[in-house]
């Protein structure tokens, strides 16, 4: 049974890791793309030739401006969001890694122990970590499409658009997956806080046993 | 080992690393208790008859019986055992 249970919590832990280090990065890239956006919002403008000196402002800049100020703030909770969930991971999977196979029964056990407790103290934080993740996701998505749209036409008859510039289209690509990698992050850890939870409940539920060994199911 | 644990766990910690002889002091800082609920702790415990006082010259310690070897056993086959499956989605 421990060889088992050895492999499968290896696993989730390295998976839990990758995603949280996945997270990090791209809150970091989501960090410095918000910045970049939001200066090419601010300075790409041209001059209004009706008001002179004052720029004119093109709605789709001015949204884009606005999303790229929201990614920014997104990244930041991003970031402080993951490290408070990756420091622990990183001190449970270097033990893991450093008992290697060999692992004691009762070692194993107290790295099982501090999985839970660890979860059982950020379980609010993975959930701000779910709905940052999502929101970052989305909101990267529609910055990735705004920002390669030199100008949208809508009228009644339907809509039509004119790509700014070739060059744009690695920046669009790049920004179009970090908005998937976020989604993508999301949903890991909505499954993994599925699965705790089951986890929770399980230990919940078998603490009859334990108490009926400590005698203490008559009180 | 710090975080929000339950009092099985913490019995359960306290038994692992009362195996061997130890201070109050090095329980209480090991399993991260204060000595008002460390002495609760150990107290129950050795109610139970699962851990027993030892002295060592001029300093007593603490250390588990072997009928804390059932529960301990018992506890890990129950947390192992959470692992037995998959958790339900491709990792």
């Amino acid at each position: 049974m421990m060889t088992n249970t050895l492999s499968q919590f290896k696993t989730e832990i390295r998976h839990f890791f990758l995603i949280s280090l996945l997270n990090l990065v791209f809150a970091a890239i989501a960090i410095a793309i918000g910045v970049q956006y939001m200066v090419t919002a601010i300075l790409g403008q041209t001059l209004d030739p009706f008001i002179p000196g004052f720029p004119m402002i093109p709605g789709l800049r001015m949204l884009s401006g606005a999303i790229a100020m929201i990614c920014f703030g997104l990244g930041i909770s991003w970031i402080l969001t993951t490290v408070r969930i990756f420091e622990d991971i990183v001190t449970i999977k270097d033990d893991l890694d450093k008992d290697g196979d060999a692992i004691a029964d009762e070692r194993l056990t107290c790295l099982i122990v501090r999985m839970l407790a660890h979860y059982r103290d950020n379980r609010k934080t993975v959930r701000t970590m779910i709905l940052v993740c999502t929101l970052g996701g989305l909101c990267f998505f529609v910055l990735g499409i705004a920002n390669s749209i030199k100008v949208l036409t809508i009228s009644s008859g339907g809509f039509a658009f004119t790509l700014d510039n070739l060059l744009l289209i690695p920046a669009m690509l790049l920004t179009l997956s970090i908005s998937l990698a976020s989604l993508l992050s999301s949903w890991y850890f909505s499954k993994f806080a599925q699965v705790w939870d089951g986890r929770l409940h399980e230990i919940g539920e078998s603490e009859c046993a334990l108490k009926t060994k400590l005698g203490l199911d008559d009180q | 080992m710090s975080g929000r644990r339950t009092v099985y766990e913490i019995y359960w910690e306290i038994l692992v690393y009362c195996k061997s002889p130890r201070l109050f002091t090095s329980i209480i800082s090991r399993c991260d208790l204060n000595s008002k609920t460390g002495q609760e702790y150990l107290e129950f415990l050795a109610g139970k008859g699962y851990i027993s006082k030892v002295t060592d010259g001029e300093r007593a310690g603490y250390q588990s019986t072997p009928a804390a070897g059932e529960y301990i056993a018992l506890f890990s086959s129950l947390y192992q055992k959470l692992f037995d499956k998959n958790p339900g989605f491709r990792l």
